[in-house]
């Protein structure tokens, strides 16, 4: 496996370091993207006034969703190609079994995902003049985030296997983790409540308290979060799992 | 002697399109069995089956005595090129593919290297082994989809259309390769719509047609039953038959316009042609040899 995790490392920053102009084209469009939302900000900032109305609740939610963006869509969008191009079937004789081999595949994306982030946080950094707290504790809501973030993407990619053509759906669902990492879980309530069992939610609040109000990290929403992030993650993988029966049963893994 | 694979009774239906019906296929190590079919006749879905890709409705698949439906390393008994696919990263060097297949088929990163660079130098492809694969001819990248196939020492191997697009050259080389594969004991079945290929290289054959397996055999034999039902006759010339007893050996089954004839029939039958055609002078007598062609085409052409 460590050989796998290996080449899958080496096959994604092969990509980045020969196609250098996909990597600064998605800094730009995100920054771009960043800066329209920005100006909007009051009405997309969601219902919490107290970060609608700061530049750095927006932008870390928007750093936020940057990251879960890929984790999320990734999966789908690289079987998509993957079924386009003609290699998806060679995926799939892997003795390893795709689910290993793809969550490897996620787990070895990580590097370029991070780096992608950090470029796009010192673009906005640099551009709003906001200043945002980075410690290295931040990486552990962050990974319940992600861990949630591969839960749905690979959810979404079993749609992706079953229909193929799934952008469209892509595009939109995209802008519902908008939604999620910014859902107000700090407010009372039984909505409150609902955000723990919401995907995303926990890590997402967590995460924006440490690098917004500089808070400590709060281990018990910590653990409530990684079970969380846990516990979607299992589900996709259920899903995905059973997805790739019923293509196998269909005979959906070749063909476009 | 163990099979490498053995396929029994695989049905399946696509709603209401039947595609495979009571398949069965069994080869032996060292064998290159060729699955031949026009185009829909169930040969792909009969390959993506054997190779894990597609559920069969009924019957069982297995790879040397491994379920690959059940047991995904049943896998690492099996290469396949698959047709109409890329089978590689178009953004990776011939070299990074092989590397990434061979440890995603279950090698180590090491062995993986090693053996990246034997399969280069035995497809010819030392000098492209650091080109992107998109800036690879057609030939170069079927012969590393051939090359990725082989990475892990796959005992049976699944080849589509191997030399489909090839140049003479190349496709005299990935002959060449199915070959010696061959005689190092791989079992591999192969589909192919050139039949000249497929009767170069295959010890035994299958024909199917609307999802069942009409002929199946050794390859000489099959060749040899379908040209013993007829010999060629040629007389030398001058003096030409004359019309009386050209007519008294058509009744005896010659056939055809001289000097050259055609007999269809069995032995016996033909040494009483002989005798009724003492003394005049043969030039030779022999037996019609006939090719995969033909053969296909009678086959599918009856059903």
């Amino acid at each position: 496996m460590l050989d796998l995790f290996w080449v899958e490392f080496k096959r994604s920053w092969l990509y980045l370091r020969r196609y250098p102009s996909e990597f600064v084209g998605a800094v730009v469009t995100l920054s771009i993207l960043f800066l329209l939302l920005f100006l909007g900000a009051r009405f997309l900032a969601g219902p919490s006034a107290e970060f609608g109305e700061r530049t750095e609740a927006l932008l870390a939610g928007f750093l936020l969703w940057t990251l879960t963006l890929f984790s999320y869509s990734s999966l789908s969008f690289g079987l998509s190609e993957e079924a386009q191009t003609g290699t998806l079937e060679q995926v799939f004789l892997t003795p390893y079994g795709p689910i290993p081999l793809l969550l490897v595949r996620n787990l070895a994306g990580l590097g370029t995902q991070l780096l992608l982030m950090g470029s796009i946080a010192l673009v906005l950094l640099l551009i709003t003049g906001a200043r945002l707290s980075f410690t290295p504790l931040l990486l552990l809501p962050i990974t319940t985030v992600l861990l949630g973030g591969y839960g749905l993407g690979f959810a979404m990619a079993s749609l992706a296997l079953l229909f193929k053509r799934v952008q469209q759906l892509l595009g939109i669902s995209q802008f519902l983790l908008i939604f999620l990492l910014q859902y107000p879980l700090e407010s009372s309530g039984w909505l409150a409540k609902l955000g723990y069992f919401m995907p995303l939610v926990p890590g997402a609040d967590l995460t924006r308290q440490m690098m917004v109000k500089e808070a400590a990290l709060d281990w018990n929403l910590l653990g409530l979060a990684l079970i969380n992030g846990l516990a979607y993650l299992a589900l996709g993988i259920v899903v995905f799992s059973r997805a790739v029966q019923a293509a196998k049963r269909r005979g959906l893994l070749f063909g476009y | 002697m163990t099979a490498v694979l053995e396929a029994t009774g695989l049905h399946k239906r696509f709603g209401k399109l039947v595609a495979v019906e009571e398949v069965s296929l069994h080869l032996a190590p060292g064998e290159v069995l060729a699955f031949l079919g026009p185009n829909g006749a169930g040969k792909t879905t009969t390959i993506k089956m054997l190779a894990g890709l597609l559920f069969p409705d009924q019957g069982q698949v297995r790879l040397m005595g491994k379920d690959p439906h059940r047991d995904p390393w049943a896998l690492r008994h099996l290469g396949a090129v698959l047709e109409g696919n890329r089978n590689v990263y178009w953004r990776m060097t011939a070299q990074e593919n092989l590397v990434y297949f061979g440890v995603a088929r279950g090698l180590r990163f090491a062995e993986a290297s090693r053996r990246a660079q034997n399969i280069l130098e035995q497809l010819g492809l030392v000098e492209k082994s650091r080109t992107e694969v998109r800036h690879l001819s057609r030939g170069m990248q079927q012969k590393l989809s051939l090359g990725v196939a082989l990475m892990h020492h796959p005992e049976l191997l699944l080849l589509d259309e191997p030399t489909l697009g090839l140049d003479v050259e190349s496709a005299l080389r990935v002959e060449e390769m199915v070959r010696g594969l061959a005689r190092e004991g791989k079992a591999i079945l192969l589909t192919t719509h050139q039949l000249e290929v497929a009767q170069r290289l295959a010890s035994r054959l299958a024909i199917i047609q609307r999802g069942k397996i009409l002929l199946e055999g050794r390859t000489a034999e099959v060749l040899g039953r379908f040209a013993g039902e007829h010999y060629v006759v040629e007389l030398e010339t001058p003096p030409p038959l004359p019309p009386e007893r050209l007519a008294s050996l058509r009744a005896l089954g010659l056939e055809g316009e001289g000097p050259s004839y055609v007999y269809h029939g069995d032995g016996e039958g033909l040494w009483r042609l002989l005798e009724a055609l003492k003394p005049w002078p043969l030039k030779k007598v022999a037996r019609a040899e006939t090719d995969l062609l033909e053969v296909f085409l009678k086959v599918v052409g009856r059903a």
